[in-house]
């Protein structure tokens, strides 16, 4: 895998305009929560199709905002605070995505059901699918790629622009010849889409934090740990979907 | 997983290029992919350098398809098959320029407009603009590669369509303008055109290779139209008979539905369920509630009030346990939802008819005596209820929301009630008889009822800055007629022969009009980042009319009784300001405020409208009303919150009137002009913890109340045990509750168990006869819950709850009480062969108290075997037996103030029904499973 990144790398750093500075990006995430009924099983065709009609026309979809600091080397993706509005405050669940493209590994700080789960291993290859299409999307050209995670059960449409010579995303997203500027989770079940790509040095900002404290877990333990929790929450008659990042 | 880059020369090649544009020259920094043909997976990708050269080394080999794209040209694809050679040279890729006006139609639309998958040509119509209301056909038109005839025959690529399907389905049968002449364009997502076998070659089989141009429409989700219905019909034994039916019909914006419900097995109105399908989008509104005060920035639901006296549909009432109700429910419900503009609208009518039979038992303690009585009674109620309601959102924008509803409800009924009451003197009901009265009551009214409300909210342009404005008008107008007769014995003497007899014989007319006039302000202001201020302001004017004729019914005609005639009007205002301090900041959310408010109570009263001489009651309160709320997000799936508030409730207007009201010859009350409001200090703390990932949860939690100023009733008894009561003010009642609950997997997903215990300790204070009874009272309860579930064929539920309560009265120290209740239950499910399903539910209820010699032992069973039947499991038929042993029966017993009490009411028993359920959802149910959270 290593020499598969390797190989990226160093095709990557033929070009002359090699982009050493590299971007921030901010996404917007909206969870459309409604839509998640539709995967549980265990309720009837009816207790969903009622879900639906309750709550389907009320659910604007829940949005926050994350940023995503980039170089050719390395990414980091984080949560933003919410802004003020007034309102009671939530805690926000931990959350840091951290990619070494150089290296190869990555990074990765989680909560699920209220513990911190550090996750460091290799950085598996991502299986895309090109597609044709193509739309634009904050001044940028992008290309369709599709790939799907059998775990969470997501088809995953992600548009990526080549103009934007990165390999990262938003979130665990990654693995294209151009940067990641918008996700779409089956069929819109959830969106995280750019809304603003600045170009500035980023250095200062991909440095880890020394407090992270978690357990540690390789790609294996943690795709088991999710595996078991969608699959005992289902048969418990339980919505396994809201103790971990969607 | 992509192929990994080993050196072998065999299975190895290289591959590289040079893009140029049309006219030669390189272009550096594109963007070149390797995708596997079969299925576009990307196997590799690269830059070109600045000579426009790039160089695949090593990869295997194999044919790619190799895709190259550079900002401001055509996207470049091409399959390329390896040469034997170590190398193949692509040499010169050619990259068309894209012009403006191609740009602006394949990038600036949302998708691309085309695709093309195998034979199957994909458009998108949002990259074609067509007018708001066009049909498909006029979409049509502008797709390139399709054209409509004048008679709208359309053709694909020259051939004629000769199917149109949507979603894959035929439409109209072969006529192809049905659906491209009647779909709206907007309601499409994909335009797809492929060649389908002919109808021939698919009912055979065999494909004769003739191919028929097919256009597919495909509808975009939203514009999914459905239509849902569920239809019960069921018939027992003892005429018991259900019916039920709902339909639902809705498309993206609009929610149409109706319900009719009737039966005489006790099951009351709709059910969640039924309340769900039928409000749709609105079955939960949001901030409806205009009266802001502390924690206004927290929006809820509020649901509540008594079923006959509120505006709003109550559903989830469950299954009456008391008498034999005949019920009967009917409405409709049409909702509009668009992202600014939600419009509700329905009707809904029930009406219930009520048969009680009930025996009562009430022992009281007086100071060093007591009195018990008896009491049988029948009951006859009618209601019924016509419920409107409107409801108008609509997002002005971005910063403005305007809610606007309307809420009306015409209810009228009757009740008939008759009584025979024995009274005697000592905790017995067998020796010392007092006295008796019989009672026949018959009443009759109806009542009209409006509540209309208007929300605006603005957020301001500085973010959490916000503000909120309030009006509602209120109108609540009622007629009743009351026929009173009663006879009352008095035994002093003789236990056989009366001493005295009182016969009562009374008309009783009450007109009452409340008006209400109500506003409130609500301005949030954010301080600083963690920080925010939030201030309220309510008013409310609220008049009552109220007319009552009372009459004394006699042979020779009846005559006004002017004790109990009265007319008064009470006007009361009300003004409450305050304000609280907020810090809001990661999971922790602490306030504190305080409040003002004040009360003015003005009130006039006379014996009727026509009596000049008014009697006036002019009271002002006022009080400060402090706040704090407490909620936090320990970490790690726990929770903890709590607070502190003081409610102020006025007197009753009727409690404030220094009249005797005699209307009950055996209870008669007495007004005091000199009450002052009840103000109750509520403290809580709780604290929740569930794991999602081992199911463990755990909470507990506990809350305080103290009164200041309670209204109690204090009670003067005479030798004839006539009660009199007036309403006094006391301080120091309190009540203390705690509670606690753990459950977890016995073994993950197959057996749960939960425990939980709760005590409640009360101090009630009472004036009896001139002395102060405290009645201390504290209650015990556990339980246990186990469930076992080893799969989806089986699963049983058991659990047991046990409720001790302890009362000692102060005036009666040797009248100490101990109340036992207990129940047991358990259910089973099972799957048998051939959709048949079984499930049986055994409960025992265990009520005594020994001093009485009260012992009641209740064991019901259900069982019921139900088989699902027609295509999609769309039929369920049924054959339910309800308390087999023939055993029901409402019981209920309490201790409180200075009286014991126990009642049994008859209601329905055993019985067996039939029944049939069509649901076009399906009624899909596997073994019943009790549902955890969604």
């Amino acid at each position: 895998m290593k020499k598969l990144l390797a190989c990226f790398l160093l095709l990557g750093c033929l070009p002359v305009f090699a982009q050493t500075d590299g971007l921030a990006v901010t996404y917007e995430r909206t969870f459309y929560w409604s839509r998640l009924y539709d995967k549980l099983t265990f309720l009837s065709e009816e207790e969903r199709s009622r879900m639906k009609t309750s709550w389907g026309a009320n659910d604007d979809g829940d949005k926050s905002k994350g940023q995503l600091f980039i170089t050719n080397s390395q990414s980091k993706y984080v949560d933003l605070e919410p802004e003020v509005d007034g309102g009671y405050r939530w805690r926000q669940s931990e959350y840091m995505i951290f990619r070494d493209f150089d290296k190869g590994t990555k990074m990765e700080l989680e909560e699920f059901s209220g513990k911190n789960y550090i996750i460091e291993d290799s950085l598996p290859a991502p299986k895309w699918k090109v597609m044709n299409k193509i739309k634009e999307i904050s001044g940028y050209m992008c290309m369709m790629a599709v790939s799907e995670d059998t775990i969470k059960g997501q088809k995953i449409t992600a548009w990526f622009a080549n103009d934007l010579a990165y390999n990262g995303g938003p979130e665990r997203y990654y693995g294209l010849p151009g940067l990641i500027l918008e996700v779409d989770v089956n069929d819109g079940e959830l969106i995280l889409a750019a809304v603003k790509v600045e170009k500035k040095p980023v250095a200062e900002n991909l440095v880890l934090s020394k407090k992270m404290k978690g357990k540690k877990l390789t790609n294996a333990e943690y795709e088991k740990l999710i595996t078991t929790h969608i699959r005992d929450s289902i048969k418990s008659r339980r919505n396994p979907y809201w103790s971990f990042r969607y | 997983m992509i192929s990994v880059a080993h050196a072998q020369t065999s299975g190895r090649f290289t591959l590289k290029g040079v893009t140029v544009d049309t006219s030669g020259v390189p272009l550096p920094e594109s963007t070149v992919m390797l995708l596997a043909p079969k299925d576009s997976t990307l196997v590799n990708f690269a830059r070109t350098a600045k000579d426009g050269t790039f160089e695949f080394k090593n990869v295997k080999r194999m044919p790619y398809l190799i895709k190259i794209t550079y900002v401001g040209y055509l996207p470049y694809q091409q399959e390329i098959k390896p040469k034997d050679d170590d190398v193949t040279d692509l040499g010169k890729i050619k990259m068309t320029f894209m012009d403006q006006v191609l740009y602006d139609v394949v990038i600036k639309a949302f998708r691309a407009p085309l695709s093309i998958r195998g034979d199957t040509i994909e458009y998108d119509p949002k990259a074609f603009k067509v007018q708001p209301g066009a049909s498909v056909e006029d979409l049509i038109r502008r797709l390139p590669g399709l054209q409509v005839d004048q008679d709208g025959t359309i053709k694909a690529q020259g051939e004629t369509v000769k199917r149109v399907t949507v979603d894959g389905k035929r439409f109209f049968g072969d006529d192809t303008k049905a659906a491209t002449k009647n779909l709206p364009a907007e309601a499409i997502s994909k335009v797809q055109v492929f060649n389908e076998k002919t109808e021939q070659s698919r009912i055979t089989g065999v494909d004769d290779g003739k191919h028929e141009k097919t256009l597919n429409l495909q509808l975009k989700d939203s514009h999914k139209k459905g239509g849902f219905g569920k239809a019960t019909l069921a018939a027992g034994t003892d005429k018991r008979l259900e019916g039920k039916v709902n339909y639902n019909r809705f498309n993206e914006k609009n929610q149409f539905s109706i319900i009719g419900l009737g039966n005489n097995t006790n099951q009351g109105g709709m059910s969640w369920d039924d309340y769900q399908d039928f409000k749709g989008s609105q079955s939960f509104n949001w901030g409806d509630d205009g009266d802001f005060g502390f924690g206004g920035g927290v929006r809820y639901i509020s649901f509540g009030g008594d079923d006959e006296e509120s505006l709003t549909i109550q559903a989830g009432r469950g299954a009456q346990n008391r008498g034999f109700n005949k019920n009967w429910a009917g409405g409709a419900n049409y909702n509009f939802d668009t992202k600014k503009t939600k419009f509700n609208t329905s009707y809904y009518y029930n009406q219930t008819t009520q048969d009680l039979d009930a025996t009562s038992r009430q022992t009281n303690f007086l100071t060093n005596s007591a009195f018990t009585k008896l009491d049988t009674n029948n009951r006859l109620n009618f209601n019924e209820n016509h419920r409107g309601s409107l409801r108008y959102e609509k997002t002005i924008d971005s910063l403005n929301t305007l809610i606007v509803l309307s809420n009306m409800r015409i209810g009228s009924g009757t009740a008939d009630y008759l009584s025979h009451q024995e009274f005697y003197r000592g905790v017995q009901d067998t020796t010392q008889l007092s006295n008796t009265s019989d009672q026949r009551n018959y009443s009759d009214f109806n009542s009209f009822a409006l509540g209309n409300t208007a929300i605006f909210r603005h957020k301001f342009k500085k973010k959490g800055r916000n503000f909120a404005v309030s009006l509602a008008y209120n109108v609540n107008n009622s007629n009743g007629t009351i026929n009173q007769r009663s006879t009352n014995r008095f035994v002093r003497t003789s236990q056989a022969e009366p001493d005295s007899i009182l016969n009562i014989n009374q008309e009783n007319f009450t007109k009452s009009l409340r008006n209400q006039f109500k506003g409130s302000l609500l301005f949030i202001e954010p301080i600083s980042k963690k920080f925010v201020l939030e201030s309220f302001y309510n008013y409310s004017l609220k008049s009552d009319d109220v007319d009552r004729d009372v009459y004394d019914v006699r042979e020779g005609g009846r005559t006004m009784n002017n004790n109990l005639s009265r007319y008064y009007n009470n006007r009361s205002t009300f003004n409450r300001v305050g304000t609280s301090l907020r810090y809001s900041h990661n999971g922790l959310n602490i306030s504190a405020g305080a409040g003002a408010q004040q009360i003015h109570l003005d009130g006039k009263f006379a014996v009727d409208q026509n009596d000049p001489t008014r009697t006036r009651i002019d009271r002002k309160f006022f009080n400060f009303v402090p706040s704090v709320s407490l909620n936090f997000d320990l970490k790690r799936n726990r929770y903890l919150y709590g607070g502190y508030s003081v409610g102020v409730s006025e007197p009753n207007i009727r409690d404030l009137q220094p009249i005797v009201d005699n209307s009950n010859p055996l209870y008669i009350r007495v007004g005091n002009p000199n009450l002052v409001p009840t103000v109750n200090h509520s403290v809580n703390l709780g604290y929740n913890y569930f794991n999602p990932g081992s199911f463990v949860q755990m909470f507990f939690g506990a809350y305080y109340n103290y009164y200041d100023n309670q209204v109690i009733y204090s009670q003067f008894v005479d030798e004839n045990l006539v009660t009199t009561t007036m309403a006094t003010n006391i301080s120091g009642g309190n009540n203390l509750s705690a509670y606690a609950n753990y459950g977890f997997p016995i073994v993950k997903t197959k057996s749960n168990f939960n425990i939980n215990a709760s005590y409640n300790l009360g101090r009630n204070l009472t004036n009896i006869n001139g002395e102060l009874n405290e009645t201390k009272s504290n209650g015990y309860n556990w339980g246990a819950r186990l469930d076992y579930t080893p799969g989806d064929n089986f699963t049983i539920y058991t659990n047991a709850n046990w409720n001790i309560t302890d009362t000692k009265y102060s005036i009666s120290s040797g009248q100490n009480q101990k109340i036992i209740n207990s129940n047991y239950g358990a259910e089973m499910n099972f799957k048998m062969p051939k959709d048949i399903y079984f499930n049986s539910r055994f409960s025992y209820s265990s009520y005594v108290n020994d001093r009485f010699g009260f012992n009641q032992k209740m064991p019901i069973l259900n069982v019921s075997v139900y088989k699902t039947m027609l295509k999609s499991k769309k039929g369920e038929i049924r054959l339910s037996a309800f308390d087999l042993f023939n055993k029901n029966r409402g019981i209920s017993q309490s201790a409180y103030q200075n009286f014991v009490s126990q009642e049994q009411v008859r209601t329905l028993a055993r019985y067996f029904m039939l029944s049939f359920t069509y649901n076009m959802r399906g009624v899909g149910h596997t073994v019943k499973r009790k549902g955890y959270g969604y």
